[in-house]
């Protein structure tokens, strides 16, 4: 119902969208008639996934706000006419006709402001995000937040509140600024969040109407290339500038202008022109974060999308993003791409025109690559790769992360999520038996724990140095989080030092005898060494190792068979294999079979289900190590508490987890992410905490309504995790981040998210308070996460989503429960006595919400 | 052990239910590798069921659902698979068949259950002769040699015989009634004249007739007494026609679209002689039903599906994969044995090729042909999959139900030998269970779009292996009619203007649930949604007009001609041969192909009206395992507190919640000055209620992802290292073929 509504919003929109701009489309078709026929024989090319195409809606409406907010629109056109040197052309299907014809890229107007230069993006364009929020009420600037607006998440806010009401659209815009992924893709993030999941764009294409190309998806990419190439070649290119400085790039803007538009350009209709001029200019660049500058614009520039084909378009790199955006598509294609999930930028050779013409190949971290195509005449061509490798990889080449630069207020100060004090508190400690202790405030125990240790009461400081040195990195046991009635604690280290000559400690047995001795419940201890049993023997052999029975009596050693970090790697790398970019549906099944990517999945929960019940069911403490204890045993340890905890089921909670388990104890977020660092083959990279991330979404799936957040709040996470936008990710330990002040000179993710929880939020969620939920681990019931791994194909779309009618049973309760109420008031007034007793103000509405069930 | 001698009670016995054998100190096992858990109680083997009667009571399940024909540990016979009696001293085992010998005493006893249960039962410290006497009761049993066998017979020639004592109130003529009595709906069950020509007037198909040439089974004993023909055929034609069809089956009419299509199933031809001309008269007399004189589009249906045998193997490997194999210890190659199995690709073949037919209809506005050897098979599925697809009406339960009764109830789909309830039959196939999974790929992908559960769908399957329910127990109505006959001669009834004795009715639910156990077949999602046009699951009829016709008609028939579907996929006028068809033929033909794609691709582009038609996403990950279905047993697939009914549980307290809101809205309009009609406030449609508005009470405890069903008391292991289950049978592997173990004894 609400659904149906919002698409007839839509469908209007983007009708009008047409109208103005079909003759633009029709020339722009001529050229690429011959990569789209090599593709169409492809089978998948033709396919205008629905992502794509609600993308590209969304992009749509962003022009047709204008006539909506027409109070804006003269004064934006004031604006433009102070700040742009150049006329603007005429009517857009001139536009078409004639700049097309010669196969260049729309002439456009260049970038809006013309006016102060290299200043400019920090100006107008630099607050536009903020300035959304004054929608209306800013002046000036406010158009230009209106028309470059950020997209389809905001779009879709604006088709469901045709009112434009400010508030949604600021939460529209941050959703999209960090979210907003290519080709549509983050989109869907935030779609699949349920701010329009009943939309376009929720649904399949076809049945089964595509077929998987047949050769190595390499040489079908080299062919399509190829033949990309040799179109824009036959289609006459002028000799336009493909690519260049942004400085340099106004000058040909004025020429081609004037060459574009002799005889067309009006004055009688200037305002026409200037509308026009104003749109293409938007419609052709990246929109900005506060702090972001521009690099690199270069145009013509083919991206090659598996599942459309190639769209010709302009490519703007940032110190953040890489922007391609192609009007030619209706509705307009954009690819996004933060720079900081690129892993690898290589050349591809391109055979058949080897003259002059130049693949580039950009491999990401979040399953997908990408693959553009340029012309190369000049030197300065050049740039556009050598660009994208500076600003792909800051760290390689000197310069700062992103994050350093980002500029955003959020209404939320993420840093303040986790305090390790208010925290330790709240499980209830110190108490008799655990203290806090301040022994690693300087960093000198540990250089790479947190400064805030839990350890036991009575352990002494010069035993703990002692146990410090026998435990690999110094990672002695500490606390991670205790039982509220039993008293049985997790605590996780790194391995002992034992060696090949099975050396002791006597300190470290008996700090061991004490943890268990804290818990007065059990006579035992458990040891879960996450490893495999032979990797951590071949460890002794290396000075590490494992605690044997016969130094530590009362405990007893599992080893949770664990593959290590490269294990991992290899599988995600073969999981990326079978997803991207195309599937083989006969065999999907055990394609995924074959990377075992749900069976590490699988082997994780089960180890994690085994700490939770000997936990819960046992009462018996448990220390959690692998060899270093910062990957598997993170991700352990975060699980079991997860498992055990109701309180980290929620969004806070979930914050100060990953807060404290991963961030705080070490998890070496830089190094197994590769953050700016373009050496994409470092041993030491691993999905470990996606995997960790994978793990609670299965949770999630098993226990629908036990986590008040939904799945966006997962993707997100992930999202930047990569991204390098937010400071929450960056560094290998505390001590790293304090030394970068990363909370003073970046913003954490947690003031993004918690500043707009709504789209965080699960409609489910119902308090689970005292429930320890088990999942079951095991293959029948775990899934291939979808809606993260495949979300780059239109095809994998989620199907409208039971959230989505929970959210309409809402909005119709709020609605019968005004007019109850309504109708009580107005029997009351007539004093006729109601015992009616419900009718508390309603609490619930219709928020966006995003959980798939 | 802890035997104390209380007096044992029996379930209400039911009519005609008698006490075949029973045993007492049996050991039911519960865990794989302990004792612990064990229960200790009788086993019962009656005519109906085995019983399982535990000394001390079992505390009442927290939520009330049973089964008012069974208890928590018994098992309907005609749901047994396989019966192994092992001596583990002798280390012998065997299969047990009817009418065996068993040469040893059984110190075990393990039933497989078509429902995937498996029931294992030691007799340690019983009596080994009544122990053997009860296994070989049971098997005796539950193997009847004749239908006239089955416990239904015995009810119903009961319930014939002292009218009356109705048990339960139970009325055997009783017709079906729809989930709540309240509604008062009936489920139109197809046996008469007036069924069928309501159903033509519901769906508009004016150029259609209902024909009564079979009353009496006068000429084909596998079709219903009444079906619907082109109203061209004169009654005289089609006798002479249905010599040359298998079976003498001549077209049935199944459905019209509003566009005038009608949806047709039909047996071959094996006349070759006149199989040219047959099939051409038929199909032109289709073409004139149309009102746009359309061509008719046909689909041989042998071949472009899976046949029976091959959905029979499928169904065997799940069986395998999902009660044997999922808790093992190397479960790491679950998903590609789930592969192997190809169940899930057949689901997919046949939601695939109906959608592909509903674009025919839909888009090409052409009348569809199913055609298939019999026509009683794989034809049942396809036309009730297309039907959901296209008309709401048969996505509310009344109108489900009378889908089930149209297309395979009357249509003569053979549930005798593919249920296999005489575990005789080699021609075994889950075809119905197919299709109810078929229709749960679809509930799953729009979960809106359906008035009933899942629960309904699993419960509906459970009812089939239940031998009372006159529905699923006949192979065509005339075999009811016959061997109902038969056997009221031979016990003496009286059966006056009746033909053949009358069953219970599967749709009449309270005769195995209570009314507030029903109401978790309603769909919280549906219910809670303002409907519009299936209010209480009331009929929806599509609104024609000739107006409509011709407003849908323009353009149309050119496209056709011009060969967008090739000549030859059509019943051509020339050549005719049905064999000269191309199986793919829909992917033959690129232009058809691609507007077809088209199509598709168009519908997915857009907003789904849930009371429209809907279309099956296919892609691999789309299309699942029903895990309700087929793990509900197993306690090792157990989410306690968790699964998707927690989310159910919420939506249905969000849906009472605007339900109740809406009643006292009602309530204030009609007359706000009486605060009464108290009556009408506590009527729920959920089984989940809130507790006044803005219910933030958390999910109950007793949820789990197998909820309603409890899978206690069915083997497990208990823990997630424990040993695997198929270690622990040593060799009584599940469904071994009786071949194998035959000479074991």
């Amino acid at each position: 119902m609400l659904c149906r509504n919002e698409h007839s919003v839509m469908h209007e929109n983007t009708i009008s969208v047409i109208s103005t701009s079909a003759g633009l489309l029709s020339a722009a078709a001529s050229s690429l008639t011959v990569s789209a026929a090599l593709l169409g024989c492809r089978g998948t090319a033709l396919e205008p996934g629905p992502t794509c195409q609600a993308v590209g809606r969304g992009r749509a409406v962003n022009i047709i706000r204008l006539p909506c907010l027409c109070g804006e629109g003269k004064i934006k056109m004031s604006v433009l006419n102070s700040a742009s040197t150049s006329p603007f052309p005429a009517a857009s299907p001139r536009w078409g006709r004639n700049g097309r014809r010669a196969g260049v890229a729309v002439p456009r107007p260049g970038p809006p402001s013309a006016g102060p230069g290299p200043a400019f993006p920090r100006g107008p364009l630099g607050r536009r995000r903020r300035q959304v929020t004054a929608l209306g009420a800013a002046g000036a600037p406010a158009g230009w937040a209106v028309v470059a607006g950020p997209g389809a998440a905001e779009r879709r806010e604006t088709a469901r509140h045709p009112g434009g009401a400010a508030g949604t659209m600021e939460r529209a815009a941050a959703a999209a600024g960090p979210a907003v992924e290519g080709g549509g893709v983050s989109r869907r993030a935030v779609r699949a969040g349920g701010a329009a999941a009943a939309g376009a764009g929720s649904r399949q294409p076809s049945t089964e109407t595509l077929d998987s190309p047949t050769g190595s998806h390499v040489e079908w990419c080299k062919q399509l290339i190829a033949a990309t190439i040799s179109s824009q070649i036959s289609g006459s290119v002028p000799s336009e500038g493909v690519s260049r400085d942004y400085r340099v790039y106004r000058r040909p803007v004025i020429r081609e202008i004037q060459d574009g538009h002799n005889g067309y350009h009006s004055e009688a209709e200037p305002d026409q022109a200037l509308r026009d001029g104003n749109k293409l200019a938007q419609m052709e660049e990246a929109p900005l974060f506060p702090g972001e500058s521009i690099k690199v614009i270069a145009k013509d520039v083919m991206y090659i999308c598996p599942f459309m084909g190639a769209v010709s378009g302009t490519l703007t790199v940032t110190d953040f993003r890489m922007f391609i955006k192609s009007v030619e598509r209706d509705p307009p294609f954009v690819v996004d791409v933060p720079l900081g999930v690129i892993s690898r930028v290589e050349k591809i050779g391109v055979q058949s025109h080897g003259d002059n013409s130049c693949g580039i190949e950009i491999v990401c971290k979040d399953m997908r690559n990408l693959r553009l195509a340029y012309k190369q005449e000049e030197q300065n061509r050049l740039e556009i790769f050598e660009n994208l490798v500076i600003r792909a990889f800051p760290v390689s080449n000197g310069l700062p992360l992103f994050a350093f630069s980002y500029k955003e207020k959020f209404a939320v100060n993420g840093w303040k999520v986790y305090d390790p004090m208010a925290e330790y508190k709240r499980q209830g400690l110190p108490n008799e038996s655990w203290k806090i202790s301040k022994i690693n405030s300087t960093y000198e125990l540990c250089d790479t724990y947190p400064a805030v240790l839990v350890v036991p009461t009575s352990v002494k400081d010069d035993d703990l140095s002692k146990v410090a040195a026998f435990r690999a990195k110094g990672r002695v046991p500490v606390l991670s989080w205790i039982h509220p009635e039993s008293q049985a604690t997790i605590t996780r280290c790194s391995q002992p030092s034992v060696g090949p000559n099975d050396k002791r400690c006597k300190e470290d047995e008996k700090y061991l005898q004490t943890i268990m001795d804290a818990n007065a419940q059990s006579h035992k201890l458990i040891i879960f060494d996450a490893r495999q049993n032979s990797v951590a023997d071949t460890n002794k052999a290396k000075g590490g190792g494992y605690e044997s029975e016969s130094a530590y009596p009362n405990a007893e050693l599992v080893f949770l068979e664990i593959h290590n970090i490269h294990v991992m790697r290899e599988s995600l790398r073969k999981l990326k294999e079978i997803v991207y970019p195309t599937i083989d549906e006969t065999r999907w099944l055990s394609n995924v079979d074959s990377t075992h990517w749900l069976e590490y999945i699988r082997m994780l929960l089960a180890g994690a289900v085994r700490i939770a019940d000997k936990i819960e069911s046992g009462k018996t403490s448990v220390v959690v190590h692998c060899s270093d204890g910062w990957d598997r045993t993170a991700q352990l340890t975060a699980l079991a508490m997860l498992m055990l905890d109701s309180y980290y089921r929620t969004i806070k909670g979930f914050e100060v987890l990953v807060e404290k388990e991963w961030i705080s104890f070490g998890h070496r977020f830089a190094m197994r992410v590769g953050h700016g660092d373009d050496d994409h083959a470092d041993a030491d990279r691993s999905p470990i905490f996606l995997q960790f991330i994978d793990c609670v979404w299965q949770m999630t799936r098993q226990f629908p309504a036990a986590f008040e957040f939904n799945e966006l709040f997962l993707i997100t996470i992930l999202d930047h995790l990569y991204s390098c936008l937010f400071g929450t990710f960056l560094c290998n330990c505390e001590k790293e981040r304090l030394k970068e002040e990363v909370s003073t000179k970046t913003v954490s993710l947690w003031s993004y998210i918690n500043s707009q929880l709504e789209e965080f939020t699960n409609p489910f969620y119902v308090n689970y308070e005292n429930h320890v939920l088990y999942p079951v681990a095991s293959l029948n019931h775990l899934e291939l996460w979808v809606n993260y791994y495949i979300r780059w194909n239109p095809r994998m779309r989620p199907q409208v989503p039971i959230h989505q009618n929970l959210k309409e049973l809402l909005a119709i309760r709020t609605e019968l429960q005004k007019k109850v109420e309504d109708l009580q008031r107005e029997a009351a007034t007539r004093s006729i006595s109601s015992s009616s007793d419900r009718g508390s103000s309603p609490s619930h509405s219709a928020t966006p919400v995003h959980t798939s069930v | 052990p802890l035997l104390d001698k209380k007096k044992i009670k029996l379930d209400p016995v039911r009519q005609g239910e008698i006490v075949v054998n029973e045993v007492n100190f049996v050991r039911k096992c519960i865990a794989t590798d302990t004792s612990q858990y064990d229960l200790w109680g009788k086993l019962v083997c009656t005519n109906f069921k085995i019983s399982f009667i535990t000394d001390d009571p079992m505390p009442l399940q927290k939520f009330h659902y049973k089964n008012l024909l069974l208890g928590e540990h018994d098992v309907p016979l005609t749901c047994i698979e396989q019966i192994v009696t092992v001596n583990d001293t002798k280390r012998k085992q065997k299969v047990l068949g009817p009418n065996q010998k068993l040469k040893f005493n059984p110190t075990e006893l393990i039933i497989y259950c078509k429902d995937f249960r498996i029931v294992r039962f030691r007799f340690d410290e019983a009596g080994p002769e009544s122990a053997k006497k009860v296994c070989l009761a049971i098997a005796h049993y539950s193997q009847p040699t004749d239908l006239q066998l089955l416990f239904a017979f015995e009810y119903v020639g009961e319930i014939y015989h002292n009218p009356a004592k109705k048990v339960n109130g139970i009325d055997p003529g009783g017709g079906g009634g729809g989930i709540s009595s309240a509604s008062g709906q009936q489920t139109p069950l197809f046996e008469t004249y007036s069924d069928w020509d309501r159903e033509i007037k519901r769906t508009g198909a004016s150029e259609w007739r209902v024909c009564s040439v079979n009353e009496g089974y006068m000429i084909s004993t596998c079709l219903p007494e009444y079906f619907v023909v082109p109203s061209s055929l004169a009654d005289q034609d089609l006798k002479l026609y249905s010599y040359s069809f298998i079976g003498r089956r001549m077209p049935l009419w199944s459905w019209n679209h509003p566009n005038g299509s009608a949806l047709v199933r039909m047996a071959n031809i094996k006349d070759v002689l006149q199989q040219r001309r047959i099939d051409q008269r038929i199909c032109n007399a289709i073409t004139r039903s149309h009102p746009l004189r359309s061509d008719v589009y046909k689909s041989d249906l042998d071949k472009c599906l899976p046949n029976i045998q091959e959905i029979q193997a499928a169904y065997n490997k799940l069986k395998q994969l999902c009660v044997n194999d999922p808790f093992d210890d190397t479960e790491e190659k679950w998903l590609s044995s789930l592969e192997n199995t190809r169940w899930l690709e057949y689901i997919r073949a046949f939601l695939k090729h109906s959608a592909e037919l509903v674009y025919m209809m839909e888009c090409k506005h052409v009348s569809v042909v199913l055609q298939e050897e019999e026509g009683r098979d794989l034809s049942c599925l396809a036309a009730s999959l297309i039907q959901v697809m296209l008309d709401p009406y048969f996505r509310t339960i009344v109108g489900f139900q009378s889908l089930i009764q149209k297309e395979w109830v009357m249509a003569g789909y053979q549930f005798l030998d593919r249920c296999n309830h005489l575990k005789r039959s080699d021609k075994e196939s889950p075809l119905f269970l197919m299709f109810l999974d078929c229709v749960w790929q679809l509930l799953e992908q729009y979960p809106a779009a359906f008035e009933f559960s899942e629960v309904y769908l699993t419960v509906l399957h459970d009812s089939a292996r239940i031998s009372l329910f006159g529905t699923f127990l006949f192979n065509c109505p005339h075999q009811r009619v016959k061997e109902s006959t038969e056997f009221a001669i031979s016990k003496n009834i009286q059966l006056g203007d009746e033909k053949g004795l009358r069953f219970p009715c599967v749709w009449d639910w309270s005769l195995q649930f209570t009314s507030r156990d029903r109401l978790l077949f309603h769909n919280p999602l549906y219910v809670g949604k303002s409907a519009p046009g299936v209010h209480n699951g009331a009929l929806r009829t599509f609104k024609r007009s000739k107006k409509n016709y011709s407003s849908t008609l323009r353009g149309v028939p050119p496209a056709i001609k011009n060969g967008i579907i090739g000549e030859q996929e059509f019943v051509p006028r020339r050549n005719s041969l049905i064999l000269k068809l191309k199986p793919e033929f829909l992917h033959s033909a690129e232009g058809q192909s691609h507007s077809m794609e088209q199509y598709f691709r168009d519908w997915f582009a857009k907003p789904v009206d849930l009371h429209g038609v809907i279309l099956p996403h296919l892609s691999g990950t789309q299309i699942k395992l029903w895990k309700l279905c087929y793990f509900r047993w197993v306690p090792e697939a157990q989410i306690s507190h968790g699964g998707s009914i927690t989310a159910f549980h919420r939506v249905s307290v969000l849906a009472d919640e605007v339900d109740m809101l809406n009643r006292s809205l009602r309530q204030y309009k009609s007359n706000s000055s009486l605060p009464g009609h108290c009556s009408e406030l506590d009527q729920s449609r959920m089984y989940f209620r809130a507790n006044g508005l803005n219910d933030t009470s958390g999910t109950p405890d007793f949820l789990s992802s197998s909820f309603p069903f409890s899978p206690v008391g069915n083997l497990c292991k208990r823990s997630i290292l424990g040993t695997p289950l198929s270690k622990f049978l040593s060799g009584a592997k599940i469904w071994l073929s009786t071949e194998t173990l035959a000479n074991e004894d």
